[in-house]
């Protein structure tokens, strides 16, 4: 969490190896990323890292299913049997049954955000990067976007790097980091929407 | 200004294409013209530099339609990529109207600067022209008119249509909703953008019509040469229809194409890129198809005509002799001239391409953020050019055999030992065509694709 311009959404680039860093070291797990060619950062991203944006995540020329299937595709294979099952019970989770056939254009903003979930989560990548994504959603549908998100973590201990604003979203988490100005300023485990929201309060106040 | 001018770019060209073109026929007209009265032997005739003069009218004509075509088609494609900023400005108050004639406007800029240059360059061509063949003997030594004045109205001309080119394609602005400036970037699909029956049902008509005409046209023919008139008709019709019907022929012919090629998942992507709006598809390839269209017809018409005096040649020798090479040298000439208007069609196709990878620009980052490597990109963009040249050209060249033999067949049809002919394809030519084509679309692919393999995903995410 942060201020608007304290450097999340920078972060959270450098993370996925999208932006390199002028100085300093980057890990992914065993991976220094920071060493990568573009060639590596692009397999790394593919089969290591999932985003999920504020908006704007899907091809709008394929239908659900493709979008999901989009990094398998990309690998150039098909999914193998288990990976196929995941995502069968993906689209049943999130609620997306009805719509495989549909173009991202005929969904609404929060059924958008469930097939990036859905794609993030079908490769099983070491870690999920999702950077406000209840930003352009209705305070309803931003809540079943993270219940989604909450139970990937729980459920099948999906790690998750989420950027928000909303110190109810930031309640789901179970570390919570605070940037001010480019730096990490704060750092707290599972807390409460009111302890969050005290605490930016006093960031607020500290400037 | 300098944004304007890079996205205006290919009108310049073509604007300056026709215009140069123009001056060039008309003033080389002029030459000959004079070369005539200078040559006591062959002497001046009124009837034969008129005769000309309409020639060159015939082919200056095709060349700035298939140019007004291919800039309202660019144009139209710049008012897509620029509706987000034409809602905002609608938000903040503008009116469409104004929107629009700010379009039509540069229009006017742009073919003012494009036929003025292009007159220039068509005038400089002129004068090394007449200069080199004077030197070398072909034109006998005269005072050769160093400007034509005729050959200022298809400069005035190209001025006009890339003006009217400009305000027919900017009609998109008047859809264009305030709303759009907010909504989320998600674009809108083909068929929300709305079936045209009206349009589409004068299409069919006209095809029709023009098929049957084609077909009447074929079978007087036979009778006499008079035919063609009826096939001319008949051609007109039935072409128009197919252009105004483009965005329903179009995308079939795509998909077609697209299967064959969709092997992987940069294929596919490519392949529904081609398809995804069928207006875009349409109005990227309908220029290419007239272009290719054109040259193919008056290949076939000649070749079959060649095809059909061979015939009569094997009946009556004595008749036909030396005809040939006569008629080789106006086919060269004919071919060079209508293949201008390729050369234009082909430029446009180019930079329509180019418009669209830079307009995709978001939509590419996407795809660069989820792993798509700088190499996939790049074949993605090719195989997309390439499905639509293909496309294009694979068609009009079909066309193209349609209406040659439709002309051959009734103009020539009824001539001794005549009669029906299959049509004669001169397939080294056609090959060259397509090829030709092909190539020009893989160069145009090269700059946008560079360009969007060179944006970091950041960077192309966060553009508007
Ligand atoms: N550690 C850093 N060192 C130097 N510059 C930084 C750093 N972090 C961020 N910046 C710069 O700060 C600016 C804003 O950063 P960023 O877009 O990441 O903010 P944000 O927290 O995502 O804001 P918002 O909430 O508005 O999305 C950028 O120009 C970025 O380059
Ligand atoms: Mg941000």
């Amino acid at each position: 969490m942060g201020a608007s311009g304290s450097g999340k959404s920078t972060l959270m680039h450098i993370m996925a190896g999208l932006d390199s860093a002028t100085s300093g070291r980057v890990w992914l797990g065993d991976t220094e990323i920071t060493r990568l060619d573009d060639d590596q950062l692009t397999l790394l991203r593919r089969r290591r890292v999932g985003f999920v944006f504020q908006a704007f995540n899907l091809v709008p020329t394929l239908d659900v299913l493709g979008n999901i299937r989009l990094p398998f595709e990309l690998d150039g294979r098909e999914p193998n049997p288990d990976e196929a099952a995941r995502i069968d019970r993906l689209v049943q989770t999130l609620g997306l049954e009805e719509r495989l056939r549909h173009r991202p254009h005929e969904l609404s903003g929060g059924q958008q955000q469930r097939v990036a979930i859905a794609r993030a989560l079908a490769t099983q990548p070491d870690l999920i990067l999702a950077d406000e994504p209840t930003g352009n959603l209705d305070s309803r549908t931003g809540r079943e976007v993270l219940a989604v998100l909450s139970a990937a973590a729980r459920d099948y201990g999906q790690a998750i790097a989420m950027v928000t604003h909303d110190p109810v979203a930031a309640s789901f988490a179970d570390r919570i980091v605070f940037l001010a100005d480019g730096r990490m300023v704060e750092e707290r485990g599972r807390s409460s929407a009111e302890q969050i929201s005290a605490i930016m309060l006093g960031m607020e106040a500290a400037r | 200004m300098s944004a304007a001018l890079r996205e205006h770019r290919s009108s310049l060209l073509v604007a300056g294409l026709s215009s140069a073109f123009g001056v060039v026929l008309l003033s080389m007209i002029g030459a000959i013209d004079t070369a005539a009265r200078a040559d006591a032997v062959v002497g001046a005739s009124d009837t034969a530099s008129a005769l000309l003069l309409v020639a060159a009218s015939l082919f200056i004509g095709i060349a700035l339609y298939v140019s007004a075509v291919v800039t309202a088609n660019t144009v139209a494609t710049i008012v897509a990529g620029r509706t987000r900023t034409i809602a905002l400005l609608r938000l903040l108050g503008s009116s469409a109207r104004r929107q629009r004639s700010a379009v039509t406007r540069e229009g006017l800029g742009v073919g003012l600067i494009g036929a003025a240059l292009g007159a220039l360059a068509g005038e400089a061509l002129h004068l090394l022209l007449v200069l080199v063949l004077r030197e070398t003997g072909v034109l006998p030594p005269a005072d050769y008119p160093l400007i034509a004045p005729v050959a200022l109205l298809p400069v005035i001309a190209v001025v006009l249509t890339t003006w009217a080119a400009f305000r027919t394609g900017s009609r998109r602005v008047l859809a264009v909703r305030p709303m759009q400036a907010l909504g989320a970037a998600v674009e809108r699909s083909g068929e929300e953008v709305g079936r045209r029956p009206v349009r589409h049902g004068i299409a069919v008509v006209l095809v029709a019509l023009g098929t049957l005409l084609l077909g009447g046209g074929v079978a007087a023919g036979l009778v006499s040469s008079f035919g063609v008139v009826i096939a001319f008709f008949g051609g007109i019709l039935s072409f128009t229809g197919i252009v105004l019907a483009a965005d329903l022929v179009m995308p079939p012919l795509l998909r077609l194409v697209g299967r064959a090629m969709a092997r992987t998942a940069t294929g596919r992507l490519a392949a529904e890129n081609a398809v995804r709006s069928p207006e875009r598809s349409a109005r990227t390839t309908i220029g290419l198809v007239i272009g290719v269209a054109l040259v193919t017809t008056f290949a076939v018409g000649l070749q079959s005509y060649i095809d059909m005096l061979a015939r009569a040649q094997a009946n009556d020798p004595a008749y036909y002799a030396g005809i040939d090479e006569a008629f080789a040298m106006t086919v060269a000439v004919f071919l060079v001239l209508i293949g201008f208007s390729a050369v234009i069609a082909a430029v446009g196709m180019a930079d329509a391409l180019s418009l669209s990878v830079l307009q995709r620009g978001r939509e590419l980052g996407l795809l660069r953020a989820l792993g798509f490597s700088k190499g996939q990109l790049r074949r993605m963009i090719l195989a997309e050019s390439a499905q639509l040249t293909v496309t294009a050209s694979a068609f009009g060249v079909v066309l193209g055999i349609g209406y040659g033999w439709a002309g051959a067949q009734s103009l020539f049809g009824s001539i001794e030992g005549g009669g029906l002919v299959p049509p004669g394809i001169p397939w080294l030519l056609v090959l060259l065509v397509v090829i030709g084509t092909g190539a020009l679309a893989a160069i145009a692919a090269v700059a946008p694709t560079r360009r969007a393999v060179r944006v970091t995903p950041i960077e192309a995410l966060a553009a508007p």
